[in-house]
């Protein structure tokens, strides 16, 4: 944590963006909570979570955010997966540009190759994009898939243009920085609704899916097996590996709560206890909290946890629908 | 500001050819003047009561439409510009139900729309982000009001632009996105097809458009784009009523058919049914475009009644779950949806062939009957299998698998209940031949509602439940008969109590005026089904000879292993189906992949032609999208 002087200091601008400057916490969420009679949301977009706990909301307030990438290095230039698109900004947030036209609808998620931010990814429901010049312009990257629908996407932190995505079907691959696609046979058939890569150990990665509970892979997404029996049918929309200690993971989702292992996935428990209710679904270890996990419960809001999730602490949202959370790192220097 | 005078241009487009017949293109144009009178009349009596909504003094009533009417007239005006800054704060609302009346005003502001009014407009199409939605009318809306304010503040750069893009980028993505909805529309069907209160959504964009497009050759499009909704609405409406199946349509809408945009339409336009004031209506007043006089002369004509009048259009796009009988139109999935309507001139039947073809709000089928006093009347009947699941929402919403249902029942309140009437049912298929009419159903035993509702609404009269099986209904000039083939039982219409108790909010209103008093037919069964008979009164000496007539009828079916029917028709015609198979009349399998864009005895237009030929009598009005001209003729008789 960054000592409060310190921090008063960065909010007046007397110092820059340090080694010991947090991530910025941002959330992408829908208040849909207090929407009765209406398809829209009381509000959605992007949020920040402050020093002091609060939330601001951030950048366009627009329908159907589901996620916010950052480029590696540089927390200026910003990109929101919407369902009108990417919507960019090179400037912290105070401009910001609709980089797709009206064929790309629908993004879930997006993610800079961290290794040549230049290439950026993302899913949509209606077929994956890649981007060649930081999220710039776009082009469709369908070839390979038998079905567009695309919900998460990883770019490989350890090898530069390898790219996986989560499809109706199962999950897709790409080594060729999305160029096309091949199914990774070992990967459940069904719809993949999260993929996360270990920060802690590369070829550790998770994915949580429809109807089929929990998936690790160890060998950096070329093999996958099912893991956690209990949850084996559920629907998991979230998963999160610490960036701290590879065999720390966790999975949420409904009715499943957050299940918990501490041994690389060999046995998980319920860590729902404390939460009020089990529809979880998003979840994220934070990078500068050792040991404190991040949930998103359906329109209850956002709650942590340092204990591995044996108590909860309301963290604010309340109301929200969660998509995703996203820590970006201050700029290098 | 009046509109561009799109007339003018058209004509110059026009090629009309008067072939020979002098004494046949003079008697139409005389027909045609008294038309054009008519319709100025009821232009002028909408927009002038646009015009009195607005209240000096009282800056809380009155619509942007109302505004814009005023604006265009230089009436009411200090009204007017009161109203235009109490609408836009605190701040705008709405996203493209906010931009397409905003774009009317500015459009017909002119020189009347006072500068704070004007620069607080400019403001917020740089501050306020509208999203572009996720329906297709949400997104023609959009993308029109995009392209005309685009057009309307000229060569601004993009930090005027609340999506951080240059006029000149919204513009160009504007109309490249409503070019490829023409384009779709015209080759493999219109998506949210035949709704008769989002046919509104539909006119207005395109009204913009065709009254204030400044590039000829895109305000063409436009219009002829009006010309072909105006089309498909007039070959399948009874007196100003859209009947057939209906992509989407309310509960209100269902119960209450006459009070909806599509007959306020069919009043401005044609005459038809009753006066009734509409925003929509207004703004297509408001824009100069005038309806080609065949339409009216179709619209009116009951001499021609009965005929058959096919369509094809296609489902909203599915993003998941499309289904191995999806086809692919660009990268986007869609099914084939086959409309038939048997339009006489006392009543329409018209049907779809079932399916999920539209999330949420699907008629697959409805019988509409001729009433002289349309707008309080419940002239409707129809069957439906409800139906809700995740798979239905995911395959359309990009909501997910457990949280969809209850955020599309959020706005569609009935969507998850089981006494709802609006719904597509995969587990349905309806086949069609004249007035003659069969359901089947294959209903899995875990289905969260295992029933078929037949909606008797309260102005059926004398219902009689023959020991036969068949249950005889009439009312105003038709008889009809409905035959279950599993035994049911009498509900109430909201026998849940939802939509009376008030849920929903505006969905619910009045629904003691209008929800109240109807009556259905339920049926639980695996295998289901039923046949309905349809017929004039005209044709029957008596109620009674109708029954006995029906009665005779050949009627076989099964439930066992699936449900199947063989019934030979009033006419004579042997209508065979059994659920999963094609369909037949006589022995001959219907022919669904011949099925043309339009075909009745007003118009034929075949699959991915791009070509509409509208027809009445000798008289051939033809809209070619592939080279945007319009040619109208007149054929030797």
């Amino acid at each position: 944590m960054i000592p409060r002087f310190l921090a008063v200091l960065f909010a007046t601008g007397a110092l820059t963006a340090c080694a010991t400057e947090p991530a910025r916490f941002y959330a992408a969420v829908a208040m849909t909570k207090a929407q009765q009679n209406s398809s829209v949301p009381t509000d959605s977009g992007i949020y920040f979570r402050t020093g002091t706990g609060e939330w601001v909301h951030f950048g366009p307030r627009i329908l159907g955010i589901g996620s916010i990438a950052a480029e590696p290095g540089n927390p200026e230039h910003l990109l929101i997966a919407s369902a009108d698109g990417v919507i960019r900004s090179t400037d912290g947030g105070r401009t910001w540009r609709q980089t797709t036209g009206w064929e790309v609808v629908d993004v879930r998620a997006i993610a800079f190759d961290p290794l040549n931010p230049r290439q950026v990814y993302a899913a949509t429901q209606w077929g994956p994009l890649r981007s060649e010049d930081a999220g710039a312009t776009w082009q469709l990257a369908q070839q390979g898939l038998a079905k567009l629908y695309t919900q998460t996407v990883l770019a490989d932190h350890a090898v530069t243009g390898r790219v996986l995505i989560g499809a109706e079907d199962g999950i897709y691959a790409s080594t060729d920085a999305a160029r096309s696609w091949q199914r990774v046979a070992s990967s459940p058939d069904t719809t993949i609704l999260r993929l996360v890569q270990s920060g802690a150990e590369a070829r550790l990665l998770l994915a949580g899916t429809q109807h089929r509970g929990a998936w690790l892979s160890r060998d950096g997404g070329a093999t996958w097996t099912q893991t956690d029996p209990a949850s084996a049918t559920a629907n998991l929309y979230a998963a999160a590996l610490s960036p701290h200690a590879a065999e720390i993971m966790a999975v949420g989702g409904w009715d499943a709560g957050v299940r918990i292992s501490t041994d690389g996935g060999a046995s998980w428990a319920d860590r729902s206890a404390g939460l009020p209710a089990k529809h979880v679904f998003v979840l994220a270890f934070d990078p500068d909290v050792k040991g404190r996990l991040w949930a998103s419960v359906f329109e209850e809001g956002s709650f942590y946890s340092d204990d591995l999730g044996l108590t909860w602490l309301d963290g604010g949202l309340h109301g929200a629908y969660g998509f995703d959370y996203v820590f970006v790192p201050p700029a290098r220097r | 500001m009046l509109p561009r005078f799109h007339l003018l241009q058209a004509a110059l487009r026009l090629v009309l050819t008067v072939a020979a017949c002098g004494w046949l293109a003079n008697g139409t144009m005389a027909a045609g003047a008294e038309t054009a009178r008519g319709f100025q009349e009821r232009r002028e009596r909408l927009i002038a009561t646009a015009i009195a909504n607005l209240q000096e003094g009282d800056p809380t009533v009155g619509s942007f439409i109302d505004v814009a009417a005023a604006m265009q007239r230089g009436e009411n005006l200090t009204a007017a510009r009161a109203r235009l800054t109490a609408l836009n704060e605190p701040r705008p609302t709405g996203n493209m139900f906010w931009m397409y009346p905003v774009m009317a005003v500015l459009l017909n502001g002119g020189e009347q729309l006072d500068e704070a009014n004007r620069a607080r407009l400019a403001h917020w199409w740089q501050a306020y982000w509208p999203s572009r939605g996720d329906t297709e009318n949400h997104w023609v809306m959009y993308y029109a009001s995009l392209y005309l304010a685009a057009q309307h503040y000229g060569d601004t750069g993009l930090e005027r632009w609340f999506n951080g893009r240059s006029a000149a980028e919204n513009m160009a993505e504007a109309r490249s996105y409503l070019e490829h909805w023409m384009k779709v529309t015209t080759t493999v069907g219109q998506g949210e097809y035949d709704s008769p209160g989002y046919i509104g959504e539909y006119v207005v964009p395109l009204a913009l458009l065709a009254g204030w497009a400044e590039d000829a050759a895109f305000r063409q499009q436009a219009r002829m784009m009006l010309d072909y909704i105006f089309f498909d609405y007039a070959v399948e409406q009874l007196n100003g009523q859209y009947a057939g199946a209906h992509s989407r349509v309310y509960p209100r809408q269902l119960l209450q058919p006459a009070r909806v945009t599509a007959s306020a339409l069919g009043w401005l336009l044609f005459g038809l049914g009753d006066y009734q004031q509409n925003a929509q209506s207004v703004l297509l007043a408001l824009s100069g475009y005038t309806p080609p006089p065949i339409l009216g002369r179709i619209a009116r004509d009951t001499a021609a009644r009965p005929y058959e009048n096919r369509e094809l259009k296609r489902t909203r796009w599915r993003m998941r779950h499309a289904g191995e009988n999806a086809i692919v139109v660009g990268d986007k999935r869609t099914v084939p949806v086959y409309k038939y309507s048997y339009v006489d001139r006392d009543f329409v039947l018209g049907s779809s062939q079932g399916g999920l073809l539209q999330p949420i709000q699907q008629q697959t089928w409805n019988l509409r009957w001729r009433v002289d006093e349309p707008l309080d009347a419940s002239n409707t009947f129809f069957a439906v299998q409800p139906y809700s699941s995740p798979h239905e929402g995911t395959m359309y919403f990009g909501a997910d698998w457990d949280t969809v249902t209850d955020l599309i029942a959020r706005s569609k309140t009935d969507y998850d209940s089981p006494d709802k009437l609006a719904s597509g049912s995969p587990y349905e298929q309806v086949f069609q031949h004249g007035p003659a009419l069969i359901g089947l159903y294959d209903i899995p035993a875990d289905s969260r509602f295992p029933h078929v509702t037949a909606l008797f609404s309260r102005d059926t009269e004398d219902v009689v439940e023959d020991e036969s099986g068949w249950i005889f209904a009439r009312s105003g000039p038709v008889y009809f008969a409905y035959r279950p083939l599993v035994a049911g039982e009498w509900k109430p219409n909201d026998w849940t109590g939802l939509l009376g108790g008030g849920a929903g909010g505006w969905i619910s209103n009045g629904f003691l005026e209008w929800g109240s008093g109807h009556r259905c037919y339920v049926s639980t069964a695996r295998h289901n089904g039923y046949v309905v008979q349809v017929a004039p009164a005209r044709d029957f000496d008596s109620y009674a000879a109708f029954q006995a007539a029906v009665r005779a009828l050949p009627l076989t079916f099964s439930t066992e292993t699936a449900a199947e029917v063989t019934f030979t028709a009033l006419d004579g015609s042997v209508l065979r189906a059994r659920y999963g198979e094609v369909p037949s009349v006589n022995g001959e399998p219907l022919d669904y992949a011949g099925w043309p864009l339009f075909e009745s005895p007003f118009g034929v237009a075949d699959r991915g032609s791009r070509r509409l030929e509208i027809r009445h009598g000798a008289e051939r009005y033809r809209l070619d999208f592939e080279n945007n001209v319009i040619t109208q003729t007149f054929d030797q008789p």
